[in-house]
């Protein structure tokens, strides 16, 4: 125990909620912190505790747009949240620890680029921001985000989805049984960026044993295949089997192990909203496997109502392995097929809700498949909920964009200004880092 | 009429302090091998200074318990632990427990009963001991089954003490209570036979007086409360010094105090006129405690520091030879530096030049390598402080409020104690752009601080009102809520009451209390609240003996 292997960021919160009952509420890590200090944790020589910062809205406005503005949709604990996930990226590339676990509220990976309100109990999409941060302070380039939430992390998936250098990996319940509804098979990113996104939904009532199924069969493989330089764990808790949220019947033991065979560089606490009986455990026994310590002990006290898991689970777990085995090995045709069909540009409109708003959002986005680089991407988004109606215009330039799309994503916010249909025009530059007003 | 003592490492000294004056100041070398001889030494020379052998109060900051572990004078102990589920603690000891089974959860939930059987094969196992420490994960929530299993070894084997961790500290962290209870097993009888012979030897000579402990948290601990948990007796030297700062600092801004003795800086911060505690306890031979403490730093830096060149470059400490050659010493030292440029006047100033010039490089004169020496002196004690600084500000913080309004901490002034400070604190204070005072009677700023310590004392209430019950682990309390609408302002009148009574049971006065620590969190079930989990944690203030306009 020599050197320091983990940096622990641990933010609770403690005087942020959504509202008073809300399942994001002040006491959401207070058991959590009861046990981390009562184990003396942070007392141990293979942790460091590190505090957030407070992160800057040049760090947001990498990854959102903000209609009209995020600085009107977003509290300091947001600042606060995304400055945690920063603080523990820094830490792991000044190399002060191994690895890092940002144990911080409030979580963030339903918040898409474009950002109306509050979604899935998030607003902006702190491992979303983290990556974005890597790129521009430490240029790294291939990441990898494998994100553990129960729910589909379709915030980030929408931020990286035209983005062939992020391999986002989400395994989840099943979207037809549970929040967002979303993160099907056959979402697999844009042409330009097909199969770096891949989802694994899984049937209600997975087990620990499903879940390493899925681990060691596909995920590990992929990672290993796609070489990223550095990986992140989006690490939502509710997969317990006492999660009042969801149906999964995951073990601290199962999410420990998970921890332990991932080794994930950075891992960014999502949900988990049972916080008496599974975080205090899961969060424990996620530290000990991220610091190489033994996690053998941390044992839930109820632990035999954990269900087992059924035969015709593990049947369907055993087909989306083997399904998703072979869109992997078979990922560049299917782009060639993608890309010759879609043409020159490709699209698709969406409606997006935001349940803790209350905001329909209607959008339409637009990617141009260009041969030297991911290409730029246009979006048209309406939002009605109860402030009324909002429009924008939002042209996006990727990082490491060829001068081509660079100059036609400013064409295109010039003429969508000129035709006049939205209130807001906005370039989002990635490869200037700024957010220009139009 | 107070009596303060501090056992230093070079000296002990005495001090004795009436109405707010001091009347009486001693010093005498101290003897290290029966630590009683120099403490009945100053005593003897205060008493026949006043002529008076009726005390007040006689307050010891000693070095015996520190002594007892660096000697390892300590006792082997049985250590028998519950950690229930969670990390594997066993490596993280000073010392291999006992594992018996048995648990109690963060709720305070008795989850699994201790077996009988177990503690009994524990007491098998520890044959040869005589001094348990038990130690459970939660107790402090609930401490039945450590009182259980505490209960059983003393009807099996009988031993001399038992040191509980849930009342060696009534504060979350596992590990660092079982360290402390495991500690405070282990001096357990070396304190005790020391308390007894000073008791002894005070009687024989007539001197009466309740005597005191000093803690390193500056709280008194009557010695009878001392015999019981002698771990809090650790480190109380630097504790002392802050103490006598406390009674002497004029000023209520944010401050830093630096006590330059011979062969160490020690460090505090101030706010308010009181100084800052460390978030943590201290450590003991390398082990995390829950042993309360101030916020210190201390670095190898203070007048008898060694000067010297070491790859061209002018080092100072942290070794240290012996007393400056202006005294007779064999190297060149800080004091000499500040003699030679005539900083401060003491010893044989000629002496003081010539162990310059032996130090000066060709070219240079005794005058600028003085300086340079000087520089150096100043810039580490500069570079500690700043340090220091930045620990304080990077403590976690849980809540937005907190990180968005930061912890900046503006220091105002400088605080000088000790045998170093008149000459190298206006240097300091002049690079940090700083003010400074130096207190009279610095030079025994610790004795001091052990004569007008106020007894301190502090306890942890957690209520669970979904529960109906509320807990005081330092006085192994599990109550019904006497109300069903409990608030923290509830909370915090029930803590009071308790703080009293343990006051009382410890025969200190309770003064002014104030509450550390406030949390009160809603629990919810579905959508609605059913009740809620409040925590407080109070404390008698830390402070001096003395009207607040009375200082030295």
């Amino acid at each position: 125990m020599a050197n320091q292997k983990l940096g622990l960021v641990f933010f609770p919160a403690f005087d942020w909620a959504i509202s008073p009952a809300h399942p994001e509420r002040e006491e959401r890590l207070l058991y959590t912190r009861d046990q981390i200090v009562e184990e003396g944790l942070l007392d141990m020589p293979c942790i460091r505790e590190y505090k957030p910062q407070i992160a800057q809205y040049k760090d947001l406005e990498r990854v959102h747009i903000g209609v009209p503005d995020l600085s009107s949709l977003i509290t300091n604990a947001h600042l606060v949240s995304a400055g945690g996930a920063i603080a523990a990226a820094d830490a792991v590339m000044r190399r002060e620890v191994d690895r890092t676990f940002a144990l911080v509220r409030p979580p963030g990976h339903h918040a898409m680029r474009v950002v109306h309100g509050t979604r899935g109990f998030c607003t902006i999409n702190i491992e979303a921001i983290m990556v974005e941060y890597l790129r521009k302070t430490y240029g790294i380039g291939k990441v990898a985000i494998v994100d553990t939430d129960v729910h589909h992390g379709d915030g980030t998936q929408d931020v990286f989805y035209h983005d062939p250098n992020t391999l986002f990996i989400s395994f989840h319940q099943d979207g037809r049984t549970l929040y967002p509804g979303t993160g099907f098979t056959n979402e697999m990113g844009s042409p330009n960026a097909l199969g770096t996104t891949l989802n694994i939904p899984l049937p209600p009532g997975t087990t620990d044993a499903g879940l390493h199924e899925v681990l060691d069969h596909l995920i590990l493989p992929v990672l290993n295949d796609f070489k990223p330089d550095i990986i992140i764990n989006s690490a939502g808790q509710d997969n317990h089997y006492s999660d009042p949220l969801a149906n999964m019947a995951i073990t601290a033991q199962g999410y420990a192990r998970l921890a332990d065979k991932l080794k994930a560089d950075i891992a960014v606490l999502e949900g988990g909203y049972s916080i008496e009986n599974a975080l205090p455990y899961v969060n424990v026994g996620i530290i000990l496997a991220m610091a190489g310590m033994d996690y053998s002990k941390v044992i839930e006290p109820d632990i035999a109502t954990c269900p087992v898991q059924s035969s015709a689970v593990t049947r369907s777990i055993t087909a989306i392995i083997k399904e998703r085995q072979n869109m992997w090995a078979t990922k560049e045709k299917l782009q060639q097929e993608a890309i010759a069909q879609a043409g020159q540009f490709w699209q698709r409109e969406r409606s997006i809700y935001y349940d803790d708003a209350g905001i329909d959002e209607r959008q339409k986005e637009v990617v141009r498949l260009c041969p030297n680089c991911s290409g730029y991407v246009t979006i048209e988004t309406e939002a009605h909920g109860m402030f009324g109606y909002k429009s924008a215009y939002i042209a996006t330039i990727p990082n490491y964009a060829c001068p081509t799309c660079q100059k036609a994503a400013y064409d295109a916010a010039y003429k969508a200004k000129k035709q006049g249909k939205q209130q807001l025009y906005f370039v989002q530059n990635k490869m200037e880092d700024r957010l220009e007003i139009m | 009429m107070f009596l303060g003592l501090d056992v230093g490492g070079t000296f002990t000294d005495g001090v004795a302090v009436s109405a707010g004056k001091i009347i009486s100041t001693v010093k005498t070398p101290t003897t290290h091998n029966n630590l009683l001889e120099c403490i009945l030494r100053a005593i003897d020379k205060v008493v026949l200074d006043t002529g008076n052998k009726n005390f007040e109060r006689i307050a010891l900051s000693t070095t015996i318990v520190t002594n007892a572990l660096v000697e390892d004078k300590i006792d082997k102990v049985g250590l028998c632990i519950m950690p229930g589920p969670g990390m594997n603690i066993k490596d993280a000891l000073p010392k291999a427990p006992y594992i018996v089974s048995g648990y109690i959860d963060h709720r305070g939930h008795e989850v699994a009963r201790p077996k009988e059987e177990e503690v009994m094969a524990a007491c098998r196992h520890f044959s040869s001991c005589d001094i348990f420490a038990i130690s459970g994960k939660f107790a402090v929530r609930n401490s039945s089954y450590e009182s259980m299993i505490a209960d059983w070894i003393r009807e099996k084997v009988k031993p001399s003490h038992i040191s509980l961790g849930a009342r060696v500290s009534g504060s979350l962290n596992f590990l660092r209570r079982t360290n402390s209870a495991y500690y405070n097993g282990a001096v357990w009888r070396h304190f005790n036979q020391f308390a007894t012979a000073v008791e002894d030897a005070l009687l024989s000579r007539g001197i009466c007086g309740p005597v005191y402990v000093l803690k390193a948290d500056g709280g008194t601990l009557p010695l009878a409360v001392a015999r019981e948990f002698p771990v809090e007796a650790i480190f109380t030297g630097p504790a002392a010094s802050v103490l006598g700062i406390m009674s002497m600092h004029p000023t209520r801004g944010p401050a830093v105090s630096l006590d330059i003795g011979g062969t160490t800086t020690d460090i505090a911060l101030w706010q308010k006129g009181t100084p800052i505690f460390a978030e943590q306890g201290a450590k003991v031979a390398g082990y995390a405690t829950s042993v309360r403490a101030f916020r210190l730093k201390s670095i190898g830096i203070g007048g008898d520091s060694f000067v010297r060149w070491e790859k061209n470059a002018l080092k100072v400490g942290p070794v240290r030879y012996g007393p400056a050659m202006a005294v007779g010493g064999s190297k060149p030292t800080i004091t000499d530096a500040m003699i030679a440029i005539g900083l401060i006047e003491f010893g044989d100033k000629q002496l003081a030049i010539n162990a310059m010039k032996e130090l000066a490089l060709e070219g240079q004169t005794p005058y600028e390598v003085a300086n340079m020496a000087l520089d150096e002196a100043v810039t580490c004690i500069y570079q500690a402080v700043m340090s220091l600084l930045a620990e304080q500000e990077a403590e976690p913080v849980y809540r937005v409020e907190d990180i968005v309004q930061g912890r900046r901490i503006n220091i105002e002034q400088i605080l000088g104690v000790g045998g170093g400070a008149i000459g190298l604190i206006p240097l300091v204070a002049k690079k940090m752009g700083l003010s400074y005072h130096l207190p009279d009677h610095g030079m025994v700023a610790n004795a001091i601080g052990a004569a007008v310590a106020r007894p301190t004392l502090d306890l942890t209430l957690r209520a669970d009102t979904v529960e109906g019950y509320y807990t005081v682990a330092e006085l192994d309390i599990k109550s019904r809520l006497p109300k069903s609408r409990f608030t923290l302002e509830d909370a915090s009148l029930l803590a009071e009451q308790h703080l009293a009574e343990l006051a009382k049971v410890n025969g200190i006065f309770l003064g002014e209390t104030e509450l550390i620590q406030a949390e009160e969190f809603n629990v919810i079930r579905g959508f609605n609240t059913v009740g809620k989990i409040i925590t407080c944690r109070l404390q008698v203030k830390p402070g001096v003996l003395l009207p607040s306009k009375e200082v030295f």
